[in-house]
């Protein structure tokens, strides 16, 4: 867990951090969004002391993390750098073992959880771990530096834009990775990004930052319904907010039962957003979609009840 | 085998035949050579003065390097920014200031022969190591460093194991210019009596003997472009790994 209190950090009587309040439960994911320059990396750089605050106070699991040492603190924390940074002249299996080698796991250990990591991030151990880094794409070195940082299973992951410079879809599918390691693993993360849709997709709750202040924070779902007046409404962008709120939702919320068939020619899964199914009755021009799992249908959801959820109102 | 190790191969070949037998330059010399005078200078085995100038100019290189390196390491620290002009000055004091002067100012000081050739080398090849290892820690990737930082690596960690090992091919540069230059300049040390290569040149000059000149000239050339080789190879070692 961390807490932050009046955190404060001036360049040269500039104030690119301005008293920041926040706190980060345990397995939460907290998005810190906002326009270039406005202070996110330098807030996460105070918080694993690469940079020492002018003011305030930080606490990790009740600690007041200055009364640690800053590489034992760096250690315990997982970094990914805006920019990935990985070590040019390491193998991507050297780059990963970085924290581990450092905390003296025995090179068995390390072996192997090198390997589990870059099985869970999709890259075969065998053709992988002995490249280096100029030889993967970018998409790929990005995740061998997220990969760095889960490795040596800190309580908690700053990362500083981990999947930024990247087209759409690679994107997509390490977002979706990234959400599968969480259900399977839990993470306590800060996340850096500086796009709205990426927050609402893989945190839990989202500060929107401007000239180094946190103007609102909010779940996903609040922040869409009740964003506060001036930048935040600029920000977070009204526009389809009642698609991204049922992009928030899935299906089995709203399933009601439904009798067993087999599958019809348009459906949908339990697991899918409310948006999908909605962008699929649009397409449809339907008032009722099947719900499906493995071939059959179990239930059906209801136009009607989705446009609810999307609707004002409702929270 | 690469064409780089190729040359370097053939380069030494020519260049240890060229030491062991002199007689093999005969042909060439006799070319500049007036009628009567000798060719091949005797006053000493060329071997001899080979293993002097080498010497000569490893030790200076040795001393340079180590110099040079450990200051581009201290003035590229935080704490050590504030030196990096003075210890710029210093070096480039060391380069701007013709060796000959150095040798006018040491003799004095240091008698006659190796030391005041030995100190004028440290001093002219300080430069391109000095800048070099700025040069090449400087260029080490700002999310590189920031990542080594952030990782929990300590400060010794992060130089020896992050920093140096990407700097190396660049600083490695300028341990070549230093001693490739030096191989040169350590021919003036033979105007203060230094064992060396430079020896047969200026006997030549004093004698008008043009067979000497070259004879020297020739050998000091093969010598430095074998050394260039042998460390672009390294260099090229080098930056593959990284
Ligand atoms: N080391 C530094 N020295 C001086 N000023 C700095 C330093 N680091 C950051 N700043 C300034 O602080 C402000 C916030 O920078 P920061 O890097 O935190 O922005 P950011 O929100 O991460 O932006 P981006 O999305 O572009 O990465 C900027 O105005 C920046 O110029
Ligand atoms: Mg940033």
């Amino acid at each position: 867990m961390i807490r932050v209190t009046g955190l404060t950090k001036r360049f040269d009587g500039a104030t690119a951090v301005n008293s920041l309040d926040f706190e980060v439960e345990r397995g939460e994911v907290l998005a810190l969004v906002g326009t270039s320059g406005c202070g996110k990396s330098t807030t996460l750089r105070m918080l694993n002391r690469l940079i020492e605050p002018d003011e305030g106070r930080i606490e990790i699991d009740g600690r007041d993390a200055r009364e640690v040492s800053p590489d034992a603190l760096r250690r315990g924390i997982g970094y990914v750098i805006q920019g990935v940074g990985l070590f040019p002249h390491w193998t991507v299996a050297q780059n990963i073992g970085t924290v581990p080698r450092l905390l003296r796991w025995d090179r068995g250990r390390v072996r192997a959880r090198v390997e589990e990591l870059l099985d869970l991030f999709g890259l075969e151990a065998s053709e992988y771990a002995d490249k280096y880094p100029s030889e993967l794409s970018g998409g790929q070195q990005q995740r061998v530096g997220v990969a760095r940082a889960m490795a040596a299973e800190p309580a908690m992951l700053l990362m500083d834009e981990p999947f930024g410079a990247l087209d759409p879809v690679t994107r997509g599918r390490l977002q979706d990775e990234f959400t599968a390691i969480r259900q399977r693993r839990g993470i306590t993360a800060i996340l850096v990004t500086h796009d709205m849709d990426e927050a609402f997709r893989l945190a839990d709750r989202i500060a929107v930052m401007d000239a180094g202040r946190i103007l609102q924070i909010d779940t996903p779902e609040r922040l869409l319904r009740g964003p506060r007046e001036g930048f935040v409404r600029q920000f977070v962008g009204l526009d389809d907010r009642a698609l991204r709120i049922l992009s928030l939702h899935r299906v089995s919320e709203l399933s009601r039962p439904a009798a067993d068939a087999p599958a019809p020619a348009q459906w949908v899964a339990p697991g899918d957003t409310l948006r999908e199914a909605a962008s699929r009755l649009i397409w449809e021009a339907g008032d009722s979609l099947a719900v499906v799992e493995n071939g059959r249908v179990t239930a059906e959801i209801h136009a009607a009840d989705i446009w609810r959820i999307g609707a004002r109102g409702e929270a | 085998m690469s064409r780089g190790a190729l040359a370097l191969l053939v380069a030494l070949a020519l260049f240890a035949a060229l030491v062991l037998w002199p007689g093999l330059m005969t042909p060439l010399l006799r070319l500049v050579a007036e009628p009567g005078q000798a060719l091949l200078y005797d006053r000493q085995p060329i071997r001899v003065l080979v293993a002097w100038h080498l010497a000569l100019v490893g030790a200076a290189g040795v001393v340079a390097s180590v110099v040079g390196m450990t200051l581009g390491v201290l003035v590229t620290r935080p704490r050590g920014a504030e030196f990096m002009t003075l210890a710029r000055m210093a070096s480039n004091l060391g380069q701007t200031f013709p060796p000959i002067a150095v040798l006018a100012v040491a003799v004095p000081l240091l008698g006659f022969g190796f030391e005041p050739t030995f100190l004028a080398l440290c001093a002219y090849g300080l430069l391109p190591v000095f800048e070099n290892t700025v040069a090449g820690l400087r260029g080490v990737p700002a999310p590189v460093r920031e990542a080594a930082r952030g990782m929990g690596l300590a400060c010794s960690a992060r130089l020896w194991r992050v920093e140096l090992p990407l700097a190396a091919p660049v600083i490695l540069t300028g341990l070549r210019l230093s001693t490739v230059v030096n191989i040169g300049t350590a021919t003036i040390g033979s105007t203060v009596g230094a064992v060396g290569l430079g020896e047969v040149i200026i006997a030549g000059l004093q004698s008008g003997n043009t067979a000497f000149v070259l004879q020297g000239a020739l050998l000091v050339a093969l010598m430095a472009i074998c050394a260039d080789l042998a460390l672009r190879g390294l260099e090229r070692r080098m930056s593959r790994a990284g």
